[in-house]
């Protein structure tokens, strides 16, 4: 699998608002690739550069090694579901897949053969004449999906395919496109602001903040040991508490010391200040008095799989959430005990884009 | 029933009132004297009168030049609302701005301008005759109608179209661009057909006053050149015969029906309220 696509110190502004702060990416063949953010994080942007929609101020765009950068989209062997599917009202869905092809002056066989092939892979089998306002928003999902993977192209660019979409046909397209990557074996590029999404779906995950890439890594990397509060927010539920190195892997978190696997050569030497991100589902409950730390159950919501809990620590001073299979009262006073391998230690912030994200309440 | 409706929507009161007075009643009447000879028995006379030489030749005019003013009106129009499209927000309004100016004027007063340029002493032959040239006889032809026309109609081809084009969401023209679309092909096969909306109702509008116009053809055309809205026009004023003119008018109105019901066959996608 060698490296299909390189981004290299991409930076791009609208008027005065800088939108990519020096964007540098590399994409191999057949990788499944999600760039995840929030809104205004610049993933759409970076998508709309490899697509050839917009030219960056400053950088580079590779493909297999050659400079593309001033290719316009027209030419460039990759194709987009747009966000809103962008399919064209006054063509059936047949001549909306054959487009492409038309465009390459097909042989009329050869294209009715393809319109075929790539409506079976989105199984949607004999959907050739229908009209698109007769199409369900999953059916105009699929052929979005059917108009931009007949053409065969390398990489396919996928801008929040499913936003529009309800949960339970959500999932549901997650699985499919994932075969449908397979099966074609090529590239994907997805864009998404949904972090189950990006883990499920995923080779690798690049979350991206203001205009900078965060972290890249797989989802279990990027889950597991994110570099910042923001990465730790955006990924699940975390708690994320101020701390500092007081000796060779053990930090110091609220007043109390506790053993961790990171240290100096992770980068995390004695006296050094941090973050601290805590898992929910990582916080056993044990016996008052028995944990790391004490507290009392404030709240309680059943979620389904299991039950979220707010407990207030003993000084009042944090607030953790916890996701535990067991029912515990509210007004329980409990303790609770993690792993040190679930301590994960991290640099503090050194600009806004890598803080937490604040919400107002 | 319409009672009815009143008693349950009140509201509507002042238009049912405007409809009856200035739709049904004076169609009625017009009617009326199409049907009416001037002894006051009944008559198709004045319909068929629309087949006498005199009549067909001016209708036939007035078809010409209503049409080579809308294709002309068509031509300017698609690509200024495409440069309109693409041109910055604060910048489109004060473009719109200035394609609308004009109407605020009163419309004789800006045909009237176009006599003053046009006549035998007037400004462009005085720019021609300094420069050389003979002196062209301007006004008094169907060019001069003709850019009358185009002059007065022209915002009312650019306003629909634009009214469309703007609303073509992009990802639209830049999905035909990622299909790998020339621009040429993006335009004929994409950007096109999602305007013909605004297309066929800027024809509607521009075709329609054109045909019937006798204002525009007296101004610039000196009373030499007749169309079929001046003969009507004259039926009713010089000739004092209403029955003839309405006779005249109702072939008229069956006429644009038809025509219109026509162009809304080219459109499918939808906008076809025009009627």
């Amino acid at each position: 699998m060698g490296e299909l696509i390189r981004l290299e110190g991409i930076v791009k502004s609208f008027d005065d608002n800088v939108v990519l702060n020096g964007i540098d990416l590399s994409v191999d063949e057949n990788e499944f690739v999600t760039l995840l953010g929030p809104s205004g994080c610049g993933k759409t942007t970076t998508l709309r550069i490899i697509a050839g929609f917009e030219k960056p101020d400053e950088g580079r765009v590779y493909f297999d090694g050659k400079d593309i950068t001033d290719m316009p989209a027209n030419q460039r062997p990759v194709n987009t579901v747009f966000q809103n599917y962008a399919l064209f009202p006054h063509m059936s869905v047949g001549e909306n897949i054959a487009f492409s092809l038309r465009v390459k002056n097909k042989s009329e066989k050869e294209i009715r053969d393809r319109v075929k092939k790539a409506l079976k892979l989105v199984n949607l089998k004999g959907f050739e004449n229908r009209r698109i306002d007769q199409l369900s928003g999953g059916q105009q999902q699929r052929i979005a999906m059917a108009r931009a993977i007949v053409n065969e192209p390398r990489v396919l660019l996928l801008d929040e395919p499913l936003g529009a979409l309800d949960l339970k046909l959500r999932q549901e397209m997650e699985y499919e496109l994932v075969r449908l990557k397979n099966e074609l074996g090529i590239t994907f590029i997805y864009i998404t602001h949904d972090q189950e999404e990006a883990l499920t779906m995923s080779d690798k995950v690049v979350v991206m903040n203001e205009g900078y890439i965060q972290q890249e890594g797989s989802p279990q990397e990027i889950y597991d040991e994110p570099v910042n509060a923001f990465v730790a927010d955006f990924i699940g539920d975390s708690n994320i508490l101020s701390g500092q190195m007081v000796d060779e892997r053990v930090v110091r978190i609220d007043g109390v010391d506790y053993p961790c696997i990171d240290g100096t050569e992770e980068g995390f030497p004695p006296r050094r200040r941090v973050d601290v991100v805590i898992r929910p589902e990582d916080i056993d409950i044990v016996p008052y008095g028995k944990g790391l730390w004490n507290g009392t159950i404030t709240s309680k919501l059943f979620i389904g799989v299991h039950y979220e809990m707010l407990v207030q620590s003993e000084d009042g001073k944090i607030e953790w959430l916890l996701q535990n299979y067991d029912q515990h009262d509210v007004g329980e006073k409990i303790g609770m005990y993690v792993d040190p391998e679930n301590i994960q230690i991290m640099h503090k912030p050194k600009s806004e884009a890598e803080s937490a994200i604040e919400i107002d309440l | 029933m319409k009672t009815n409706l009143i008693a349950k929507k009140p509201y509507i009161t002042p238009f049912v009132i405007w409809i009856i007075a200035g739709t049904i009643i004076p169609l009625i009447s017009i009617a009326y004297y199409g049907f009416t000879s001037k002894d006051g028995g009944f008559t198709f006379a004045n319909i068929i009168a629309m087949f006498r030489p005199d009549h067909m030749q001016a209708l036939g005019l007035s078809l010409l030049l209503a049409f080579v003013s809308t294709a002309i009106c068509l031509i300017i129009a698609f690509p200024m609302a495409m440069i309109l499209r693409e041109s910055k927000f604060g910048k489109q309004g004060f473009l719109i701005f200035i394609i609308i100016l004009p109407m605020w004027m009163n419309f004789l007063l800006r045909t009237m301008a176009w006599q003053v340029l046009l006549e035998r002493q007037g400004v462009i032959n005085a720019i021609i005759t300094a420069v050389g040239l003979p002196r062209q006889e301007l006004m008094n032809t169907p060019g001069a109608i003709v850019l009358g026309m185009v002059y007065d109609f022209l915002p009312f081809m650019i306003l629909p179209i634009y009214n469309t084009v703007s609303k073509i969401d992009n990802s639209m023209i830049e999905a035909a661009y990622d299909l790998g679309a020339s621009k040429k092909t993006a335009y004929t096969k994409v950007i096109l057909p999602l305007s013909v909306p605004g297309i066929v109702s800027g024809i509607t509008m521009v075709f329609i006053p054109a045909l019937t116009t006798f204002v525009i053809s007296n101004m610039l055309g000196g009373g030499k050149i007749n169309l079929i809205g001046n003969i009507i026009e004259q039926e009713f004023t010089i000739n004092s015969n209403w029955y003839l003119g309405s006779g005249l008018s109702l072939v008229m109105m069956v006429f644009i029906i038809i025509s219109m019901l026509l162009l809304q066959k080219f459109d499918k996608t939808g906008g076809a309220n025009l009627i």
